[in-house]
Formats: structure tokens, sequence, C-alpha cells
């Protein structure tokens, strides 16, 4: 078998899963750190501030990763959801269910640094504009979903429940995004582009790169903390989870 | 600085729920270690025999 394939097969074992985690979430965190740290020395001391904004455009830094963040993570979380719907993986309900409180976290980051921004800029901290309220409808499904899943005893079917809210709630991504150009809104067009020319000036681009990076890195050590400790709640009582608590099995 | 107050408090709040998003799962792992740990000598406790059975 393809050693890649092979991987990807023992990785769906628990306790394979849990060496893995134990393994290197602490190094996502550790480079994450390291990547954030390079992009917050940028952000707050090396960019010259904008000429329009003044230094308020610094707040970007943070806000524009988390917002990314925010985003991709319910996409991964609906993906791994999907997988677990169809081919009923476990490890994948664990997964999605583990994206969801990170998620959530970026999401509230995304929503009160841009109200912060807001208020010197747009001289509000709040206004109803598509960009605004569905990142506030994404926040609300990551709650809901959190929710759901606390909610029903049985692992398994709680973890269906949520991932089919998830795979619903994937709609909004599209909307989110494009809500700029579809809406004449407040939020700002698109300055960044992957794959196109951006508005922004290279010399203020790279801390934002590294930070996109930092919380990217800084999510998987998440990610891979929280699912892991789910899957040892969900063990208990199975041979290796006795083993690793210091019993004999 | 320019809207220095703004920064500072963007930044805090960012810095709490990424400590926030740190520490959770930790717990959250400690816990699920502890519980396993309890269950261990739970079984065993009930598995040794008592001093009436010796």
């Amino acid at each position: 078998m393809n050693p890649v394939v092979r991987w990807f097969h023992q990785l769906g074992s628990p306790p394979y899963f849990d060496r893995f985690a134990a393994r290197w979430a602490p190094w996502a965190y550790l480079l994450g750190l390291l990547a954030m740290g390079v992009g917050l020395y940028g952000a707050l001391f090396a960019v010259p501030a904008d000429y329009q904004q003044g230094d308020s455009f610094r707040i970007l830094y943070i806000h524009v990763p988390s917002a990314w963040m925010s985003m991709a993570v319910f996409a991964l979380m609906a993906f791994y959801a999907a997988i677990a719907l169809v081919w009923r993986i476990k490890l994948c309900e664990i997964l999605a269910m583990a994206c969801a409180p990170s998620g959530a976290a970026f999401t509230l980051v995304t929503l009160a640094t841009g109200s912060i921004w807001g208020k010197p800029m747009w001289g509000t901290w709040w206004d109803w504009d598509p960009r605004l309220t569905t990142e506030l409808i994404v926040l609300l499904v990551y709650v809901g979903l959190m929710g759901l899943y606390a909610a029903i005893d049985d692992r398994r079917n709680a973890a269906r429940a949520a991932g089919f809210l998830a795979i619903v709630g994937v709609a909004l991504l599209p909307v989110i995004r494009w809500s700029v150009v579809w809406w004449n809104s407040l939020h700002q067009g698109q300055t960044i582009s992957l794959f196109g020319k951006s508005h922004m000036d290279p010399s203020m681009l790279w801390p934002l790169v590294w930070m996109i990076a930092g919380t990217k890195l800084w999510f998987v050590g998440s990610l891979l903390g929280r699912a892991r400790a789910d899957n040892l709640r969900r063990e208990t009582g199975k041979d290796w989870v006795t083993k690793l608590a210091g019993g004999t099995p | 600085m320019s809207y220095r107050d703004y920064v500072i408090a963007a930044y805090a709040v960012f810095a709490i729920v990424m400590l926030w998003d740190y520490v959770v799962p930790r717990l959250q792992l400690r816990a699920a270690l502890r519980a396993a740990r309890l269950r261990v000598a739970r079984v065993a406790s009930r598995t040794a025999p008592t001093e009436l059975e010796r």
C-alpha cells in the first residue's frame, strides 16, 4: 500500500491519533506563536502608519486573519462532518466538533476587532451591513452547533446532528465572501487577493502573511488538543486508554 | 500612536481569546485523563479481593 494512504488509514485509529496529536499539537502551538510573534512585531512596530487611517489600520492585522480563519474553519468543519456522515468515520466526527470552539473564537475576534476598528473609522460600533450581519449569523451557527452537540447524550448521534447543521451552514460562506460585491455596503471590498493583484502595498503586506500562517498553525494545535480530549473521553474503558491512564488492560 | 486605545483594546481581545483557545483544550485533556485514571482505580478496587474473601 502507498505509505501516504496507509498513514491516512492509520490516522483513523483512535490510539494512533492520540499519539499523533500528543506529538504534534505542542509544535503547532509553538510554530504558531513564533509566526504570530513576527507578524505582531511587524504589525505594531515595523510598518508605517496608514496615510488615511493612521495607526488604527494596525487592527486589521488581527481582524483579517481571524475573518479568514472564521470561514476556513467552518469549511473544514463541514468537510469533516460530510465525511463523518457518509463514511461514519468516528475520528472525523470528533475533528468536526473540535473545529467549532476555535471557529467561534476566531469569529468573535473578527466581530470584536471589526467593531473596535469601526468606531473611529466609520463612527459606529455596529451596522447591520450584509458582511457584518452574515458574520454574526456564522457566530450564532457555531454556538448553536456546540449547543446541539452538548445537548444530545449519545455522542455519535450528537455529532451527526451537529454535523448536519455544519453542512447546511456552509451555504453562508459564499454569502459572506461576495456580500461586499452583491450589495452596496459599508464594509470595504476585497483588498487582498491570493491569486490576483492586492491593493495593499507590499511593504505593509508581510506582517499579514505571518499572521495568517500563525493563526492557522495555532488553530492546528487547538484542533489537535480538543480532538485528543474528546477522543479520550469517548474511548474511556478501552485498553489503550487504560494503559495511558496507568492501569493494566 | 494615533487611536492607541482602540489598537490596545483590539489586540487585548485577540490575546485573551487566543489564550482561552490554548488553555481550554489543555483543561479538557487533563479532565479526560483524570476521568480515565479514576475509572482505572474504580475497576481495580472492584476486582481486588476483600478481607473476608481472602
